[in-house]
């Protein structure tokens, strides 16, 4: 056995690493604007607004990269799936930046309003859940572990019920104005913290993609009964 | 519609084995591409589906290759009409130095049999078509082949392959030996040949292979090791032997 492609693998292997180190930075970001909000902290929220310009960078460069193999070294086969969830997940992570930076700008201007403890205490509880959903993911990807990428789907579902049972929660708030407006903002920031649950389920399809070639997806939202789930045969 | 089929196929040169227990097809209206490092067999299985391999002194062939159904190799049938149902092109173009160009297109023809000046002609010139030559020669046709650059003398031998109208075409690495652009020349001639003929075509460019063909059959120490769909063999192949050739993990 003879590796006659050093250069290439050592670049597909640079550019994984890389992409880890993407998803670390995105859902530290993720954290800390919920943190922010919680906390109404300002400064906090600032970091994660300028931190995002790191963020932006890495995707850059990877999109540069992966452009540059997919030009000059036509992978194939397993590298070619490599490649292709590589592309993927870098955007996934990016998005999921913006949603950090999009729930640190909420934090910003709701922080004179009056708020609701239960309010935040969901979304507090969203975060806590779709945070390991990205670092799973991830590991899925560094392992190749496909038993990994199948729990996703399920531990996106309390998200799913949090976000939804948002808008009775926003709702119950209506007496007062302020708080009103404070309610429909936090809505917002669910509606974020769900979507990031979702690009963590992206990324596990990703990473399924890879392992068997095939792509599916783990949750239809067309035909949500059809859901694929965790099975002996996987 | 299967047109060609190599069962348990085996080859040798003297002692040295070289094919072992083939097997193989190649359908109407597809492209099949053999790959594989190089000594793996894979032009000396081109060479056994049409009777080629007997050619060398001490070669030999055990299995078959069933043609339409028929042992090429049964003791009744003529190696030289199969030779005309199956044509090949090989690696470097070489026609008849001193031949002219039409010469050159209908020479099969001229030993096959009596056709008249105008149907040499006809045929040279629909030959030449099919070649994707025609516009390119169609006033150069006195001149000796050997005139003609390097792509363009592939292409007519392709065109004097395709004159005596055989059925498969067996190409052995027919582009090897051009630049970027002929070699896309033939590329895109092969891609509009499969309408009328099974091709096979043997070769050493894997991304080529990946470009031309429907089909791809990886051979490693004169085995097959998987024949597939070719998107299938080079996005998700099932043998690791085939992962690692086609990703370079494997020299």
């Amino acid at each position: 056995m003879q590796e006659t492609r050093q250069k290439f693998h050592d670049e597909l292997a640079s550019m994984e690493e890389e992409v880890l180190s993407l998803g670390e930075l995105a859902e530290r970001a993720v954290g800390r604007s919920t943190d922010a909000l919680a906390h109404r902290d300002d400064e906090l929220a600032r970091q994660v607004i300028a931190a995002d310009d790191a963020i932006d960078s890495l995707y850059l460069d990877l999109e540069r990269r992966i452009l540059g193999l997919l030009a000059t070294q036509t992978p194939v086969a397993s590298d070619l799936r490599l490649v292709s969830a590589i592309m993927h997940i870098n955007l996934h992570l990016e998005r999921i930046g913006d949603m950090a930076v999009n729930i640190a700008k909420m934090s910003i201007a709701v922080r004179d309003l009056p708020g609701s403890a239960t309010v935040v205490s969901h979304l507090q509880e969203m975060s806590d859940v779709v945070r390991p959903m990205i670092r799973l993911s991830l590991e899925a990807f560094a392992r190749r572990d496909l038993e990994l990428c199948l729990r996703l789907p399920q531990m996106d579902d309390p998200v799913d019920r949090l976000n939804m049972g948002m808008y009775k929660e926003v709702a119950a708030l209506s007496a007062d104005p302020d708080r009103l407006d404070w309610g429909l903002r936090m809505n917002v920031v669910a509606r974020q913290l769900e979507r990031v649950g979702d690009h963590a389920v992206d990324i596990a399809e990703q990473v399924g993609f890879l392992l068997t070639g095939e792509f599916r997806e783990f949750t239809d939202a067309s035909h949500p009964v059809q859901a694929v789930q965790p099975t002996d045969a996987d | 519609m299967r047109r060609l089929e190599a069962s348990g196929l085996n080859a040798w040169f003297g002692a040295k084995q070289v094919l072992r227990e083939v097997n193989a097809s190649a359908d109407t209206g597809a492209v099949t591409a053999i790959i594989g490092p190089s000594g793996c067999g894979k032009s000396t299985l081109l060479r056994c589906l049409n009777r080629m391999h007997e050619e060398v002194r001490g070669a030999r062939v055990s299995g078959k290759v069933l043609f339409d159904g028929q042992d090429i190799y049964a003791s009744d049938t003529d190696p030289v009409e199969i030779r005309r149902r199956i044509g090949m092109v090989f690696q470097r173009a070489n026609p008849f130095p001193t031949m002219s160009v039409l010469d050159n297109a209908v020479a099969g023809l001229k030993l096959g049999g009596r056709l008249s000046r105008s149907e040499l002609q006809e045929r040279g010139q629909r030959a030449l078509e099919q070649a994707g030559l025609w516009e390119e020669v169609k006033d150069r046709l006195g001149e000796p082949g050997a005139r003609l650059s390097g792509g363009q003398q592939q292409r007519l031998c392709i065109a004097r392959a395709l004159a005596v109208e055989p059925e498969v075409l067996l190409m052995d690495e027919p582009a090897s030996a051009l630049d970027p652009a002929s070699t896309l020349r033939i590329e895109q001639l092969i891609h509009e040949l499969k309408e009328r003929y099974t091709v096979i075509i043997v070769t050493h460019n894997m991304q080529q292979a990946a470009r031309v063909s429907d089909w791809t059959l990886f051979m490693l120490y004169g085995e097959v090791v998987e024949f597939g769909p070719t998107q299938k063999m080079f996005t998700r192949p099932d043998d690791k032997r085939t992962e690692d050739y086609v990703t370079g993990r494997f020299g």
